[in-house]
């Protein structure tokens, strides 16, 4: 265990652990747009950016993404420096020239007080700010589905050859996360529609009811070596079978003390 | 794990008592959750049975996570959710063959009995003692 300072006051942390995970345990608001903890941090969105200082660094500061930077013994750290909440603006300005549609962006800028970019809006641009959360989440759940093409302006999230991706399994975690609900997906009539790809949802056998996709059924069954016939009936048919089994049990239970 | 929690339908009368509890115990933001147990009709007279995790040893949930967002806890004995590591993705809902992970639609998350880290609330809320907290030497006792 280590100590670092944080808004001052000093707060214990594992050494190497990253700066925004022991600023997020301390309950401070920090806004982010990249990070989920699920997957490895990336540094795409520069908002979890904060001030750092040591003692011995003479008065010097250093502004750092707390996503990717360690927690070291004595740092001393600030989440709403000066300084830091008008580099978060500025960030925030540019991203609200980008997206200037997107709601999301547009409520995070306002809180850092920017109502209207003093930049040129991109008229036509989308809502994707490629911060990487859909395809980071996707590579790590195994199914590498959909990745980061092109550069610069052409750069989008995109599955191989934009045509509907072999490895995706329709469990929609990349349309879920995504921090600007960008990614348009749909569910009608018991299929689902995501990335052009047409699936079939699985339908309760008492109900009808739908969770998830047959294909990603089909996956977790033989990856992850569960009973396919688990995924059978929906969770509230599965309650109702266990309530049935249970009551059977105690009713002998019951006639036999009687 | 020192303790464990026991389910008796037989003295179960339905009352819902425990649903209150770990809604309240789970709220967050001072909204209430979705209750993670529920009575449910045990398909006799009388018969209700409190339906709530079962914290198997070989858990569907746990293995069908692909962000190992769902651990047990060695103290409690309890399988965990992080909701930080949660992506939504559904697998845990559609894998329980109990049905005990479940979609709280109003706050959006996945949620599942965690045996509120150790101190069951239903447990002390339920007046007929349906369900019980305690340790493992003394149920052991009872029915060996
Ligand atoms: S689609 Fe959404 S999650 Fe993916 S990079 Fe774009 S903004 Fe991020
Ligand atoms: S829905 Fe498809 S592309 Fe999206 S995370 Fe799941 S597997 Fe990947
Ligand atoms: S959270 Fe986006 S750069 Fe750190």
């Amino acid at each position: 265990m280590i100590h670092i300072t944080i808004n001052g006051k000093v707060v214990q942390a594992k050494d190497g652990e990253m700066l925004l995970t022991v600023i997020r345990r301390e309950k401070i608001d920090v806004p982010t747009l990249c990070h989920h903890e699920a997957v490895e941090p990336s540094g795409a969105c520069r908002l979890c950016m904060v001030e750092i200082t040591k003692p011995e660094w003479d008065g010097w500061c250093d502004y750092v993404t707390s996503c990717l930077y360690p927690a070291a013994d004595g740092l001393i750290v600030n989440t709403h420096a000066k300084k830091v909440n008008e580099l978060r603006s500025s960030i925030l300005d540019m991203y609200l020239a980008r997206h200037p549609k997107s709601p999301e962006i547009r409520q995070l800028a306002a809180e850092y007080g920017v109502l209207k970019t003093q930049f040129e809006e991109v008229v036509d641009g989308d809502n994707c700010i490629l911060c990487g959360i859909c395809t980071r989440i996707c590579d790590t759940m195994g199914f590498h589905a959909i990745s980061m093409v092109g550069r610069g302006h052409g750069k989008e999230v995109a599955p191989p050859l934009n045509m509907a991706p072999t490895a995706c399994v329709g469990c929609l975690s990349c349309a879920k996360n995504c921090p600007t609900n960008y990614i348009e997906y749909n569910m009608e009539n018991g299929g689902l529609t995501i990335w052009k790809k047409d699936f079939e949802m699985v339908a309760c056998t008492e109900c009808g009811k739908t969770t998830i996709t047959k294909e990603f059924a089909e996956y977790l069954s033989k990856n992850r070596d569960i009973n396919i016939d688990y995924f059978r009936k929906c969770d509230e048919c599965h309650r109702k079978e266990l309530a049935g089994t249970m009551g059977r049990i105690s009713n002998w239970d019951r006639e036999a003390r009687s | 794990m020192n303790n464990r929690f026991i389910v008796k339908p037989e003295l179960c009368t339905g009352c819902r008592s425990c649903e209150l509890a770990c809604s309240f115990t789970h709220a967050i933001d001072g909204v209430r959750a979705l209750t993670r147990i529920t009575p449910i009709d045990g398909g006799f007279k009388d018969l209700w049975v409190p339906v709530t995790c079962l914290q198997c040893d070989d858990a569907a949930c746990i293995k069908s996570c692909l962000v190992n967002a769902l651990k047990r806890n060695p103290v409690t004995g309890a399988v965990e959710l992080n909701h930080e590591v949660c992506v939504n993705c559904m697998a845990c809902v559609a894998a329980c063959p109990f049905g005990c992970a479940v979609l709280d639609t109003q706050a959006n998350l996945i949620v599942k009995c965690d045996l509120c880290g150790g101190d069951p609330a239903c447990a002390h809320f339920c007046p007929t003692k349906a369900l019980v907290w305690e340790p493992i030497e003394k149920s052991v006792k009872k029915t060996g």
